[in-house]
């Protein structure tokens, strides 16, 4: 079976830091996985090895098979990053924006107005497209980015803490929308995120990360009845010393 | 390649002339500031201009005589001068009668100036030049005394050398005529030397200026263009994509060089308008060289050569600023750092339009060969020598140059550091705090 994505022993490296510490984990495909843990514990490193954005200093990962060292441009190819901390050009309109993103993954004119109206529908922001970007709210500009990451069917969507920054409303639509991405149109997910009781609604399955490894890995049911918790946020507390 | 490669230039150059800093500092400023300054200039020269028409010299005549009356019948007769004589004999009630009246100067012809002249010996004149403010008007009005008294001296020494020599004065005033020619690649031209080293000068002082406007232009936009992607956190999501690093830095080169050539025009538009300005009320200009007769047209080759040798130099600029870029956080960091490449790499290039390369030290020599913004300026007087050697070896040392250069931005472009430098700087700042 080939996995969406396959991490082994991943160790990254900076200076006298060591952000990951052989983190290893597996993502099917058509599966919603989640990296959780605390500010520091590796996750986004993880996220820009495996979006070919980081080389790792030892380890391999697989993209649908495909090395993200040795072939990044094809792994570049079948992934769609959204960075926790990303923004859009705020000189662009939406519109404009989705369009200049959308052109790098459309196969024709047809493809890419097709790929444009639905990342319209994914972001709600109906007429507001036609604006700058420098005049929404971060929550729209959340939305945006999120169409964006979407909006071409990637076979493998990289979110970064994809609801960072959204009202209770909005961050619902997001959920929502990322599974019936999955269900409709088999796209794999993996993301991070700091809101364990998200994760334990969206993902099928979690892994905990602290300094760099996986201290648990599951669903989030099994993870609950293993450790007798009533949330993936009192696992976390007992299986990383904090109770 | 080719459509990811519009697809970012489009993009580029769409986000530069909308960002208001771009739009407003180097679009629109350059048009707005120079027209100002021509049209502040003018209207001071106009001002100038206007008082000097009603140019007040006061005369104290204590001498009487012939000559005396003459001087002041001269300047009564002159154009636009009003002269008002004044009885006082001391120099202290002079000077309070004047300081709050419009006399520019004040001319003191003392006893026996006639004399002295008639005599042959030489006349004693004092002028004094009222200062009130200091200004320009003040300035051009009082050289105008001095230019009416240059005159007046020179009609008496005309009027004595006329006396003695009544058939041929202007002769004996002037009795050698000098004939100027010029020798150009090795032929000689009926052109005086001084006007082709005026018009010569006029170009090698342009193109540098425009030269530098447009690398400094360019080198701003293509820093901004890459620290403004750190700055908006856009720079990650870009780099994910399936487009080639190599690509993404070419787009911002291209889109970088267009900007700065809008940038480049609408400067130059500002400046021709500004000289304009400047020549307002100026001498009649000199009728337009005739580049054939001096021998020095310029050839098709030769703009083709300096054009190539401009566009590699720019290429080299912009993939300098892409360099320095990466090591800033944000936009305003970027700036920073390029002030540290402008002086060593731009200011050089001045001392050539002040010096020949070959008369300057063999040590400052080679330093300017080394520069690669020194070879469109040789590249530039080669246009009207003909001797393109240098310029064309000059274009082949800057392409190895900037492909070196090219090539570390491109690796920095394929590799982490783009984001890993930020991030070592990040935790340096994060130590220090600690």
């Amino acid at each position: 079976m080939s996995f969406a994505v396959e991490a082994e022993e991943l160790v990254k490296v900076f200076g006298n830091i060591r952000a990951l510490d052989g983190l290893s984990f597996q993502v099917k495909a058509g599966e919603i996985y989640g990296l959780i843990g605390p500010n520091g514990a590796g996750k986004t490193t993880a996220l820009r090895i495996i979006s070919t954005l980081l080389l790792p200093t030892s380890g391999l990962v697989k993209i649908f098979g495909h090395d993200v060292v040795r072939e990044a441009s094809e792994v570049r190819k079948l992934i769609s990053y959204l960075p926790e901390e990303a923004g859009a050009y705020k000189n662009l309109s939406g519109y404009e924006y989705l369009q200049f993103m959308g052109k790098f993954n459309s196969e024709g004119r047809d493809h890419l107005k097709a790929m444009v109206e639905n990342a319209s529908k994914i972001s709600g922001l109906g007429d507001r497209l036609k604006d700058r970007v420098k005049t929404y709210s971060k929550g729209m500009k959340r939305r945006l980015l999120v169409a964006r990451a979407l909006m071409n069917k990637p076979k493998l969507a990289v979110l970064d803490e994809p609801t960072s920054g959204l009202d209770v409303l909005h961050a619902y639509h997001v959920r929502g929308i990322i599974k019936q991405y999955v269900k409709e149109y088999g796209v794999a997910v993996l993301l991070s995120s700091h809101n364990m009781l998200e994760v334990e609604h969206l993902c099928d399955r979690v892994a905990l990360v602290n300094k760099g490894r996986i201290v648990a890995e599951g669903t989030p049911t099994e993870l609950k009845v293993k450790h007798k918790a009533a949330n993936l946020e009192e696992v976390f507390a007992e299986v990383a010393g904090l109770v | 390649m080719f459509e990811g490669l519009r697809n970012i230039v489009t993009k580029e150059v769409r986000e530069m002339i909308r960002d208001p800093r771009i739009l407003l500092g180097i679009i629109l400023a350059p048009l707005l500031i120079f027209p100002l300054m021509g049209t502040t200039i003018r209207i001071s020269t106009e001002a100038v201009q206007e008082s000097i028409k009603t140019l007040s010299v006061a005369v104290v005549d204590l001498d009487k005589g012939a000559t005396a009356q003459n001087l002041t019948d001269f300047l009564e007769s002159s154009p636009n001068v009003t002269v008002v004589t004044i009885d006082a004999q001391n120099i202290d009630e002079i000077a309070a009668a004047v300081q709050n009246s419009n006399v520019t100067a004040v001319i003191i012809i003392p006893e026996n100036f006639s004399q002295n002249i008639t005599n042959g010996e030489r006349g004693d004149l004092r002028v004094y030049g009222v200062f009130r403010e200091g200004g320009i008007a003040e300035a051009v009005t009082f050289s105008t005394v001095q230019s009416l008294l240059e005159s007046f001296k020179q009609s008496l020494i005309y009027a004595t050398v006329q006396s003695k020599f009544p058939d041929n004065p202007d002769v004996v005033l002037d009795p050698v005529n000098v004939s100027q020619r010029t020798i150009v690649k090795g032929k000689p031209v009926d052109v005086n030397p001084s006007v082709l080293f005026t018009f010569a000068q006029a170009q090698f002082f342009g193109l540098p200026l425009a030269l530098f406007m447009l690398i400094i232009l360019a080198m701003q936009l293509a820093a901004t263009s890459v620290a403004s992607e750190k700055e908006e956190k856009t720079l990650e999501t870009l780099m994910s994509l399936p487009l080639s690093r190599f690509t993404m830095l070419l787009g911002k080169l291209a889109g970088s060089t267009i900007v700065a050539a809008i940038g480049a025009v609408a400067t130059i538009v500002g400046v021709i308008y500004y000289m304009g300005s400047l020549t307002f009320g100026a001498p009649t200009p000199q009728p337009p060289i005739d580049l054939g007769v001096s021998g020095l047209s310029s050839s098709l080759l030769g703009y083709a050569i300096l054009g190539m040798s401009v566009f590699v130099s720019l290429l080299c600029a912009l993939a300098l600023a892409v360099v320095v870029s990466v090591f800033a956080e944000d936009v305003r960091g970027a700036q920073s750092l390029l002030g540290f490449v402008y002086t060593p790499l731009l200011i050089p290039m001045f001392v050539l339009m002040f010096a020949d390369i070959q008369t300057l030290p063999l040590g400052l020599r080679i330093f300017l060969l080394a520069l690669p913004f020194t070879h469109p300026m040789l590249a530039a007087r080669a246009i009207y020598t003909g001797d393109y050697t240098m310029p064309i070896l000059g274009i082949v040392y800057v392409t190895a140059f900037t492909l070196v250069v090219l090539y570390i931005a491109a690796r920095i472009f394929t590799t982490e550091k783009i984001l890993t430098m930020r991030l070592r700087l990040r935790r340096q700042k994060v130590k220090r705090e600690e």
